[in-house]
């Protein structure tokens, strides 16, 4: 997160303003999509529905080579985007508890909030949950930091550490994503449909 | 399949393999014109003579002057402790470990300070952190360290405390010797003991 530019051009208060459209935005195209049903998320898991995979696949793809574009052509400093800290461990089990929590529970963070947006009862159950959950989190963490805190690989990106140059990087990924397309299709023309 | 489909994911491939060949960029200025431009605005990057003084004379460490004059200008005369770099020379490689040192104060001076903010410039330009020019280059460190003036007897006493500075600065800076502006000693007063008078001695 930050400003989208660092000069003042435009205000802390403008930024919150664009923040929400985009906000908004995000939101809706999210329901339009469809994601505000559980059944339709968690049909990846069945292999029934892979609008998920390829959705979240895609915007990863649009997004990277916007980005590496833009930087290219100097219309955004791409030196200066934030890249997290890499915790190996404790993504790995959060991946985890997280993939569990999406199976059981039908949705993400983002869709459950979504789904109760739009008065799904499953969604706002799901988002009080939620809730409940991070306080829970928080009560404990004391006892997980140790765990929390593992692995701690630093602010690097994939691309470094594989050792290859950003624009092969992601023509690979790519294929690998036309790939992944192509397959789950077939899997998905098995798979006795579900009509939801 | 439809149509569609096929047409994005060539849309997206062939986008993906435009990444792969697109050519080197140059190096990039690691700092923006905008950045540049505050940073020319800011006059805090000019330093007072009295202060790399003060520095010098408590030999602070993390001070690094250098001179931006020919060699034979350095040679005729420089601050004790600087280090020569010619303008002309600044951006050459053999010189980077030396303007390129985060932990220390580059203070960059010439005979005024225009040259000398120049080469600021072109170091700012390459990124490099905690640089400084010497305001008023060594013709106001002449005027004021190595040869100061005293300032009116109306001055306030602050005026008298810089002046005091600016002595024992120059003292330091080996511009005078101590004895000068002292008070003028009075003459000693020699008594001359008369000598009292013998009575004749011997005689016949």
């Amino acid at each position: 997160m930050g400003p989208l530019t660092y000069f003042g051009e435009i205000s802390t208060e403008w930024n919150y303003v664009i923040a929400l459209f985009i906000g908004m935005a995000f939101g809706y195209i999210m329901e339009a999509s469809g994601f505000s049903s559980s059944r339709k998320l968690v049909g990846v898991f069945y292999g029934y529905d892979f609008a998920v995979l390829r959705v979240f696949v895609t915007a990863t793809l649009v997004a990277i080579i916007g980005l590496l574009y833009m930087g290219y052509f100097g219309w955004i400093d791409y030196e200066v985007l934030f890249v997290h800290p890499t915790f190996v461990f404790s993504a790995a089990i959060g991946g985890i508890i997280m993939g569990f929590g999406f199976i059981t529970g039908g949705f993400c963070p983002g869709t459950s909030l979504c789904a109760a947006a739009i008065g799904k009862i499953d969604g706002i159950v799901f988002t009080i949950a939620l809730f409940v959950g991070i306080m829970v989190y928080s009560w404990i963490y004391p006892i997980l930091e140790p765990w929390y805190n593992t692995g701690n690989l630093g602010h690097i990106k994939i691309t470094e550490w594989l050792g290859v140059s950003e624009g092969w990087f992601v023509f690979g990924f790519a294929i690998i994503a036309v790939v992944l397309f192509y397959i789950t299709n077939l899997i998905r023309k098995k798979i006795k449909p579900v009509h939801y | 399949m439809s149509k569609r489909y096929i047409v994005l994911t060539l849309l997206l491939v062939g986008s993906a393999f435009g990444l792969t060949q697109l050519p080197e960029k140059g190096p990039r200025s690691p700092i923006t014109p905008q950045e540049l431009l505050i940073a020319v605005n800011d006059q805090s990057r000019f330093l007072e003579t009295h202060f790399i003084a003060k520095r010098l004379i408590e030999r602070d460490p993390s001070l690094f002057l250098i001179d931006i004059r020919m060699l034979y200008e350095f040679e005729e005369y420089n601050i004790p402790g600087s280090f020569n770099i010619p303008l002309e020379e600044l951006l050459l490689p053999d010189w980077e470990a030396y303007i390129d040192q985060d932990g220390m104060d580059i203070v960059f001076y010439s005979n005024s300070d225009v040259f000398a903010d120049q080469a600021w410039m072109l170091s700012k330009q390459k990124g490099y952190n905690n640089l400084y020019v010497m305001k008023g280059g060594l013709n106001e460190w002449f005027r004021t360290i190595i040869q100061p003036t005293p300032p009116d007897e109306t001055a306030p006493t602050a005026a008298f405390e810089k002046y005091a500075f600016e002595r024992a600065a120059c003292i330091y800076f080996g511009g005078a010797s101590a004895g000068v502006a002292s008070v003028p000693i009075a003459k000693k007063k020699v008594t001359v003991r008369k000598k009292e008078k013998k009575a004749a001695e011997g005689g016949c």
